[in-house]
């Protein structure tokens, strides 16, 4: 996404920055063309508007930069508490990273991570059975 | 705006807020430069400069509305120019951006209209 957006951008640049070139070169142009029919003879200056390809060229290019501009921009994030929540329990870091893929600076995590581990909640006479379980099976397995 | 009631039933996220405004502010600046550029290039004077600036103003937020909002805005079933997932008043996501960039697309603007017809 990023290798796109910075692509899309630079081609862009590339062709304002020939458009402007263009622009430069026309108006000297136009000027020297002044210059010499002021001497030579009293006929009006010819207009002095840029061509037609210039100008769409102009317009094109600042829309190309603009496209990439607008592609280039961080991924954005819902504002409502229970939305956010909601894409946070989802998809944990990936919700949030930025165009190149790392995740956010300022990405603080699941806020209710607090009520994610309680150890007053814990059943340990459980996970003691549990245990315990385990072991009499690796004994079952090495007997045969 | 939303009531005090309707803030302590949904309650809005600040970091979001600033971050979604934060990168909205940023696009608009960049691209409002832009403009000058263009507009300096183009030879715009007076008010067909600020019709150039205006237009492409809201090309920017319609552009980042389609690209950046709408995806997931309307897949969450929100009606279409709704930016209420990512913004707080639709008023400054449509219209703030008009104050924020016009400083540099005048800098740009008699820049670029300075270099090339000097």
């Amino acid at each position: 996404m990023t290798l796109l957006s910075r692509s899309i951008t630079v081609i862009g640049g590339l062709l304002l920055a020939h458009a402007c070139y263009s622009a430069r070169e026309h108006s000297a142009l136009q000027s020297l063309r002044t210059a010499t029919t002021a001497t030579l003879t009293s006929s009006p200056a010819a207009a002095a508007s840029l061509p037609v390809d210039i100008k769409l060229e102009t317009v094109i290019s600042t829309f190309i930069i603009l496209l990439g501009l607008v592609l280039g921009t961080r991924p954005l994030r819902p504002i409502e508490w229970r939305v956010w929540a909601g894409k946070i329990e989802r998809e944990g870091e990936e919700g949030f990273t930025d165009n190149a893929g790392a995740v956010d600076k300022d990405f603080m995590g699941n806020p209710f991570n607090v009520l994610e581990s309680r150890p007053n909640f814990v059943d340990i006479r459980k996970q003691r059975k549990e245990f315990a379980d385990w072991v009499q099976k690796g004994d079952a397995q090495k007997k045969h | 705006m939303p009531s005090e009631k309707e803030l302590q039933i949904s309650p809005i996220v600040q970091e979001s807020v600033v971050h979604n405004s934060r990168t909205l502010y940023n696009l608009q600046t960049l691209a409002a430069s832009l403009f000058g550029v263009s507009a300096g290039i183009l030879g715009l004077e007076s008010y067909s400069g600020f019709v150039f600036y205006l237009v492409f103003s809201l090309l920017t937020t319609v552009l980042f509305y389609a690209l950046r909002v709408a995806p997931a805005s309307l897949a969450s079933g929100k009606p279409a120019l709704d930016t209420s997932r990512y913004f707080r008043g639709s008023y400054e996501f449509w219209a703030g951006g008009l104050m924020n960039g016009l400083a540099g697309f005048i800098l740009t603007w008699t820049l670029f209209y300075g270099l090339v017809r000097a």
